[in-house]
């Protein structure tokens, strides 16, 4: 007896990953629509649910009327082994269909350790791993998000990235591919006129050379592909398209509630972080906008909770006026507002009493590193005297629990400055201990949150060697004995599991055979640490003659030609350059709206870049 | 306040939805359709629900029971009317009214067990003089029952498409239930004791109404 799906839902943990038909998911009639789509987050339902940039596209496509896009997530252990076992192929959550009779499976690009994870649904979906192998019956596999900035180690599996966001560059293609469906369809016909289209990177049109120490000699665009693919950006965020409703999951995901963004890109340039430079520049949504947004959100899902999304929310300049208007109508209808760690003292304690600013998150704080010094040298805008007296507040009025968030690992980065952060924590436990009104009988509870850093792409960072998993090791066990009170409780990321994501975010086109191997030796979950196995990856290294410390742990001269300098991200390379050069000197870099420094992005003519400065 | 129970049907894609997650469901149901509802006091307030009987996942139901209390009066049509307008598929409100019954009176439930596989000895299943199983008890552990006397009434009538439709009333009370997955898994052992096949039949679960005793409409 082959077991209908329905069989297999009932012999699974949470079927509900797998079932569909939650409020608001779409429905349409197969025989009248022309382009079914299938949205395919690497990653379980509860993570891929939770996720924003799949809520706005899955809108937005299935607004086009000949546009039917289902959700498509990777299956957990249980179910994969159930569907291997008989013979059920990956099938969009919609319509249940098996989506190797789609004509696009898209991939969202969140973090590099689910690189595998995309193979694995691939294979699921029956669809061949190498684009070089699919034929024109094949969907067509595309990806975009935040790792398309350096798509190179899973280039030959993606027939085309989009690069940037994606709601305008989507649309084109799937104008482009109406024309030659109209016309008789074939791969490389469409995939060549992709690449004319801004934004579009199709891998197989450039050729790649290596020198003799591996390092990239050349990268050659073929057929008229331009030398350089832009990013693209959405410059009225007004009038960007915004769902009305988001698909109300049944079981509990990780972020189970309303979110509205309220703008793109940060200010801030911390040089660390890659969403502060491949998002550039700012531009935000008007407050009626989003009020107007969040509320048409919260009605048509019934959710209880709402949020505010950006990199960095106490940055929105019309904060002080969309607060009140959120609140008029959230609180007659019992919608509570959460907002990420907001710098509190901006606000009146009224409002950030009626936010529940602090009762939702409680207090965080993410100093990045253990010193001034260190903190100038990543361009991390926060001060010492900025946190204690923060901290000194929330404990007068009754807190009794801290968050920190650091980094090791930081470029320049002593011993001093690990030992840093045990002596910041120690400041917090004494502010929390001098406090004549703190709570009788209730100790403080720091915790100390460490992970490593990984050297991005697109950033001022991006030529630093990462420290090896040995040094970071050895910097984790200075902090622990840095740390003398039981107030302050240390949790770090495995270097492992960075080491590997810092050999992916740097590499190049060379790694597919390495991805392609490592699948095959049963890597295909590597972002959830109880199937994370390094040592397979190091056997696959080696056995196909590669050096992952090449890619992780080398200094790269400025000279050098970095495997995604065909892409262009707005930010230049010249720019990245000097603010790596500032970083050296531990010289800090005004935001945004202080002073435009110049970092290229200002070519779009729009949003921060053309707004007036006081 | 007006205390009101909403009889509904929770089918198809639905019948994955788990007991936690439906009251979640209907909760943002009952907002969405913006009925007057009355939240819970204190410092996390919700609304307040209650059902009874949960019905565990994978089983579908006709005449499920949900109580809530509403601060201004709500036309009953309207209630079904707005909740049917904003409820996933698979869920649908059947009726709206003042409860007649307390939750504790609800004794028993009817259910249509639809089996399918290799159904040739349940009628020497059936002609058993006992037919106990192993039944999880509240605190954790095992106790047998005897599934007998339930089976009494029951009515098997086997179909021309190879499926078999048992219609039978179960315990569903606060001091007895008896889980309708106990008699498929029951008898799966029977075939396999007798014959030695695994995993005999799959039995789908359809729970058509709730009694008071064994006649009196539940409502
Ligand atoms: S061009 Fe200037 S203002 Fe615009 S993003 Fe770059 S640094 Fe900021």
């Amino acid at each position: 007896m082959n077991p209908t799906l329905e069989q297999l839902f009932m012999k699974v943990q949470k079927p509900g990953r797998y079932t569909g038909g939650e409020l608001n998911s779409v429905v349409k009639e197969k025989g009248a629509v022309g382009i079914r789509f299938a949205f395919c987050f690497p990653d379980i339902y509860e993570v891929g649910m939770s996720h924003l940039g799949m809520k706005l596209l899955y809108g937005l496509f299935n607004a086009q009327p000949d546009v039917w896009c289902e959700r498509v997530f990777a299956p957990d252990v249980d179910m994969e082994a159930l569907m291997r076992e008989n013979g059920v192929k990956l099938f969009g959550l919609e319509s249940r269909d098996p989506i190797d009779t789609f004509d696009f499976v898209g991939f969202t690009l969140q973090y590099e350790l689910s690189f595998t994870a995309i193979l694995n649904m691939l294979d699921l979906a029956g669809i061949p791993l190498r684009s070089a192998d699919r034929g024109d019956g094949c969907p067509l596999v595309i990806a975009g998000g935040p790792c398309a900035c350096n798509p190179e180690p899973i280039a030959d599996f993606i027939d085309l990235f989009t690069l940037g966001e994606g709601e305008e560059v989507n649309l084109e293609l799937f104008e482009l591919y109406r024309r030659h469906k109209a016309t008789g369809f074939h791969r490389e016909d469409f995939l060549r006129e992709a690449a004319q289209i801004e934004g579009v990177y199709v891998p197989s049109l450039y050729e790649v050379q290596y020198h003799e120490d591996g390092t990239v000699a050349s990268v050659t665009p073929k057929d008229g592909a331009p030398e350089k693919v832009r990013k693209r950006i959405i410059l009225d965020m007004d009038a960007a398209y915004y769902p009305d409703r988001f698909v109300v999951p049944f079981i509990d995901i990780v972020h189970d509630r309303a979110m509205s963004e309220i703008f793109r890109g940060c200010i801030r340039g911390c040089r660390f972080c890659q969403a502060g430079f491949i998002y550039r520049p700012v531009r935000e949504k008007s407050a009626e906008t989003i009020n107007a947004q969040s509320h048409a959100l919260c009605e048509n899902t019934g959710y209880e909770e709402f949020s505010l999304s950006s990199l960095s929310t106490s940055d929105y300049t019309e904060l002080e006026k969309l607060l009140p208007m959120l609140l008029d109508w959230a609180e007659k209808e019992q919608t509570n507002i959460s907002l990420p760690s907001l710098r509190v003292d901006g606000f009146s304690e009224e409002l950030a009493a009626k936010l529940n600013v602090l009762r939702r998150s409680g207090l965080t704080f993410a100093p990045e590193a253990g010193t001034q010094r260190l903190r100038d040298a990543i361009n991390k805008n926060l001060s010492e005297p900025e946190i204690l007296d923060t901290a000194k507040k929330a404990f007068s009025a009754g807190w009794t629990a801290v968050k920190l968030y650091f980094m090791m690992g930081l470029p320049t980065e002593t011993l001093e400055d690990v030992a840093g952060i045990a002596e910041l924590a120690q400041k917090i436990v004494n502010c929390y201990y001098y406090n004549p009104n703190k709570p009788k009988g209730k100790g403080v509870n720091v915790s100390v949150s460490v992970s490593c850093f990984v050297p991005k792409p697109f950033t001022p960072f991006q030529w630093e060697p990462q420290d090896t998993i040995e040094e970071l090791e050895e910097k984790q066990r200075h902090l622990r004995v840095s740390v003398t009170t039981k107030k302050v409780s240390l949790h770090w990321h495995d270097a492992q599991v960075s080491f590997l994501e810092g050999v992916f975010a740097r590499g190049d086109r060379r790694l597919c055979a390495v991805m392609e191997e490592a699948f095959r030796r049963g890597c295909k979950r590597d972002s959830w640490s109880e199937h994370f196995s390094l040592q397979t990856w190091l056997d696959v290294f080696r056995d196909l003659g590669l050096d992952p410390a090449f890619y992780a742990n080398r200094r790269r001269d400025f000279s050098e030609v970095l495997p995604w300098d065909h892409l262009d991200y707005g930010v230049t390379k010249a720019f990245l350059a000097a603010e790596n050069r500032r970083a050296h000197e531990s010289q800090t870099t005004p935001n945004c709206r202080q002073s435009c420094s110049g970092c290229g992005a200002a070519r779009w003519k729009g949003g921060v870049c053309t707004n007036a400065r006081n | 306040m007006r205390e009101i129970r909403i009889r509904f049907r929770k089918t198809g894609r639905a019948r994955y939805i788990s007991h936690l997650d439906l009251t979640r469901a209907m909760t943002r149901a009952v907002r969405r359709a913006g009925l007057p509802i009355w939240y819970t006091e204190g410092f996390n307030k919700h609304p307040y629900l209650t059902f009874a009987a949960p019905l565990s996942l994978g089983f579908e139901g006709l005449a499920e029971s949900m109580d809530l209390r509403l601060l201004e009066d709500v036309p009953e049509d309207e209630i079904v009317r707005r909740l049917n307008a904003v409820l996933p598929e698979g869920l649908a409100a059947v009726s709206a009214a003042e409860p007649v019954h307390k939750a504790g009176e609800l004794e028993t439930a009817r259910y249509r067990l639809t089996f399918t596989g290799e159904l040739s000895q349940m009628a020497a299943f059936l002609a058993q003089d006992a037919i106990l199983v192993e039944k999880r008890t509240k605190k954790g552990g095992m106790k047998p029952v005897d599934l007998k006397p339930s089976l009494a009434g029951a009515v098997y009538t086997p179909s021309q498409d190879g499926e078999g439709i048992m219609e039978v009333t179960l315990p569903c009370g606060s001091n007895e239930t008896i889980n309708p997955a106990l008699i498929a898994a029951a008898y799966n052992a029977f075939v396999k004791e007798c014959t030695g096949v695994e995993q005999a039949a799959d039995c789908r679960v359809l729970r058509t109404g709730l009694f008071c005793g064994e006649n009196l409409p539940f409502c």
